[in-house]
């Protein structure tokens, strides 16, 4: 088990790694920004042009554990001193997102950088910013890994 | 694509200093939470760990207790699963066993039975060719043939090249000793039962497979949308949310429209014997799928039981 998801994650990593160098073919404001192991990598995400997030910089965080890729990755914004998470419907104050592909709807066919855009592209076409309803609640309870939570997808719009 | 504009308040883009603070995932005092044990009052804890504790225990009740796919057994184990009662059923079976077939093959009922077992029985019908360097190359040229479809239907060549390589590494080995072992030895039917009953191996079977699938329906919109339906609610549902949602997801079961792409896509003839417990005569109903070229060819033959599917077989074992 642990050989294929380290194969697969080594076979993202070096793609990304070759993308980044290469302006022609990176996804525009998407940045790796750590990835020391197979473990947990991080990312900066923002979104270019003209949007509610404009000059907003944020930044994710995606923990894999060796289910990976059968397994969704744990995927949150990062909340500290320098970087928040957006205000956004489907993202709580703790970071974590309600996203269907990121639970019910993951499969082995996308990869970490599918990831990354489609959160980007959930930011883009963001039309009031305003917190998920009972963030509060959610937050005061909501465990250490947003994989944990049984999150119910309103809106398959965005 | 627009070009990187300079970032603003972000930090620097080429020289991220690795000393940077991040949350630490594994911080202890992030969780806060006593140990549970079986003193924990349930009431004392949050839905949250509530869930948890839930989660935890379908996982154990769900895990590898039967194996992803079974030797074969004789049909008569099955039917004796449905003494004492279902009668209909019973009857069905005996009818099977008259038409030869007499051996069963299980896969796990996890959702990825149909997708599992067909795999298996697309690869394994190659070791029954008297020219089985033929069978391969056939098999090679319709999955070589098919890489771009995948690509057309938007997957990444990088998901594509990590999916395709055990399902190719299997069909070559059962000739080409170089793509299976460092021996000189080519796949046995041993070798074969063995990765399909490894978990990440076999897993990445049901996704080829789920992605030729998806490809398929994705590529001749026209012929499948009209019937396609949401898992859910039975409402319509459109072409790339019902790959997205149905098809290219672990777990989700197989329908009639996944029948009829898959075994297109696979250029086979697919037979499904249903097994309902209906009709007195103990008649099984067979749903045909031909899409080989010839439509003579020896279907792969699996049998539908309510929420689930297993390969026949003509041999009673192994």
């Amino acid at each position: 088990m642990s050989v294929v998801y380290s194969r697969r994650l080594k076979k993202e990593l070096h793609e990304i790694q070759i993308e980044q160098a290469d302006p022609a073919k990176r996804a525009a404001g998407i940045q790796l920004l750590q990835a020391e192991d197979l473990k947990t990598w991080y990312f900066s995400l923002e979104v270019l042009g003209e949007s509610l997030y404009k000059n907003e910089i944020f930044h994710l965080m995606v923990r894999f554990d060796t289910e990976y890729p059968f397994k969704s990755p744990a995927v949150q914004f990062v909340v500290s001193d320098k970087v928040k998470p957006p205000v956004h419907p489907h993202v709580y104050t703790n970071g974590h997102i309600c996203a269907s592909i990121l639970g019910d709807d993951w499969s082995p066919t996308l990869s970490v950088m599918a990831i990354c855009i489609t959160i980007q592209s959930m930011l883009a076409s963001c039309k009031k910013k305003e917190l998920p309803e009972g963030n509060d609640d959610y937050v005061r309870t909501a465990p250490d890994n947003p994989k944990k939570t049984r999150f119910i997808y309103h809106d398959d719009t965005v | 694509m627009e070009s990187d504009k300079p970032t603003v308040n972000g930090p620097p883009t080429q020289s991220f200093p690795r000393t940077y603070e991040f949350p630490d995932p594994l911080d202890p005092r992030r969780g806060d939470v006593d140990e549970i044990n079986e003193y924990t009052d349930i009431r004392s804890l949050d839905p949250a760990r509530l869930y948890e504790l839930n989660q935890n225990h379908l996982d154990d009740s769900v895990s590898s207790t039967d194996s992803l796919v079974t030797d074969l057994a004789p049909l008569t184990t099955l039917r004796s699963e449905y003494d004492g009662g279902a009668d209909a059923f019973k009857r069905q079976i005996d009818y099977l066993i008259d038409q030869g077939y007499v051996g069963i093959r299980r896969s796990r009922g996890d959702g990825d039975c149909f997708y599992r077992s067909l795999a298996f029985a697309y690869i394994e019908r190659i070791f029954d060719q008297e020219d089985r360097k033929a069978a391969v190359e056939a098999t090679m040229s319709t999955l070589e043939g098919f890489l771009p479809k995948l690509r057309e239907a938007g997957f990444e060549d990088l998901v594509i090249d990590d999916c395709y390589e055990v399902p190719r590494d299997l069909v070559k080995g059962i000739v080409d000793p170089e793509s299976v072992s460092t021996n000189g030895a080519t796949l046995t039917r041993t070798q074969l039962l063995e990765v399909f009953r490894d978990d990440s191996l076999s897993d990445y079977m049901v996704t080829f497979m789920r992605m030729i699938t998806s490809a398929q329906i994705r590529g001749n919109p026209e012929e499948f949308e009209s019937f396609l339906t949401h898992p859910d609610t039975g409402g319509r549902i459109g072409v790339v949310e019902f790959c997205q949602s149905v098809v290219e997801v672990l777990g989700k079961e197989a329908d009639h429209v996944q029948l009829t792409a898959l075994s297109q896509a696979l250029k086979v003839n697919l037979e499904i014997a249903y097994l309902d417990g209906r009709g007195q005569d103990g008649r099984v109903e067979f749903v045909a799928f031909k899409h080989a070229s010839d439509e003579n060819e020896t279907p792969l033959t699996l049998i539908y039981r309510p929420g689930h599917y297993d390969v026949l077989d003509r041999r009673s074992g192994e």
